[in-house]
């Protein structure tokens, strides 16, 4: 019915990620882990937070929670797929100091919490805190940009406005 | 078509690190990558596809590989779970 009304608008679309996290906004190059300083997993930007609270950064659905509870995959809405990846070599914690707030399969809204987690156990085990938010399928993607610099709050602000490439679906 | 089972041998199975480094091998061939997982098929190009697969430390992985350059993408491949992703 309301087809022909959206295959129209179904050129292109831009999506706006709000920060996930509340800290100071970093280039994804100063991560000190070369498969997201490299960009091997996607690009996007990183936060070092202040704050133990990580939420949905836009409007889509949970792809995956890793069983350590340390990153989650969403998708959004216009298929644009986003890793959360919470500090660096964090897999090692297996899941201590990491609560999970959703599951995989849940619906998400932009500010949503995802996870929370205790930076003091993070930074006891040694593990950067910086937090990579990467766009997995950056094929997708026709234009971004980091939109912050600077310190940013959680699901306030937006971090990165980005266009995703129409017929994707 | 190359089939081959690989052994998950690394620490945390096949989390970011990991997938990204499969993913950005299986990138480099032109063949159609397949990774398989108690019925669970992934895109071998697709890093949330390949996280999905939820892989820990001890499964067994079946790869499907095929088109041109697929031999070279088996050995490839093979040689990253031989080396348990140390490059």
């Amino acid at each position: 019915m309301l087809r022909g009304l959206f295959s129209r608008k179904k050129q292109q679309q831009e999506v706006t990620l709000l920060a996930p996290l509340t800290g100071e906004v970093v280039a994804l190059t100063e991560v000190p882990d070369p498969v997201f300083a490299q960009k091997v997993v996607g690009d996007g930007a990183a936060i070092i937070p202040t704050e133990g609270v990580l939420v949905s950064p836009l409007a889509g659905s949970v792809t995956h929670l890793f069983p350590t509870h340390h990153a989650i995959a969403l998708t959004s809405e216009s298929g644009l797929e986003i890793l959360l990846h919470i500090g660096i070599d964090t897999v090692k914690l297996k899941g201590e100091g990491f609560t999970p707030h959703v599951k995989a399969g849940d619906q998400v809204k932009p500010g949503d919490k995802l996870i929370s987690f205790d930076l003091d156990v993070l930074q006891k085990a040694g593990c950067p805190i910086v937090t990579p938010v990467v766009i997995t399928n950056g094929d997708l993607v026709a234009e971004k940009k980091v939109v912050s610099t600077g310190s940013v709050r959680a699901g306030q602000e937006p971090l990165m406005q980005v266009i995703v490439k129409g017929g994707a679906s | 078509m190359i089939r081959f089972d690989v052994h998950v041998t690394a620490a945390g199975g096949l989390h970011a690190r990991p997938a990204a480094l499969l993913v950005n091998n299986a990138g480099q061939f032109q063949s159609k990558v397949t990774v398989i997982k108690d019925q669970k098929k992934a895109d071998g190009k697709s890093i949330l596809g390949i996280m999905t697969l939820g892989a820990s430390l001890g499964d067994w992985l079946t790869f499907e590989i095929e088109g041109a350059d697929e031999e070279q993408a088996a050995a490839a491949l093979k040689e990253l779970f031989d080396k348990q992703f140390e490059s």
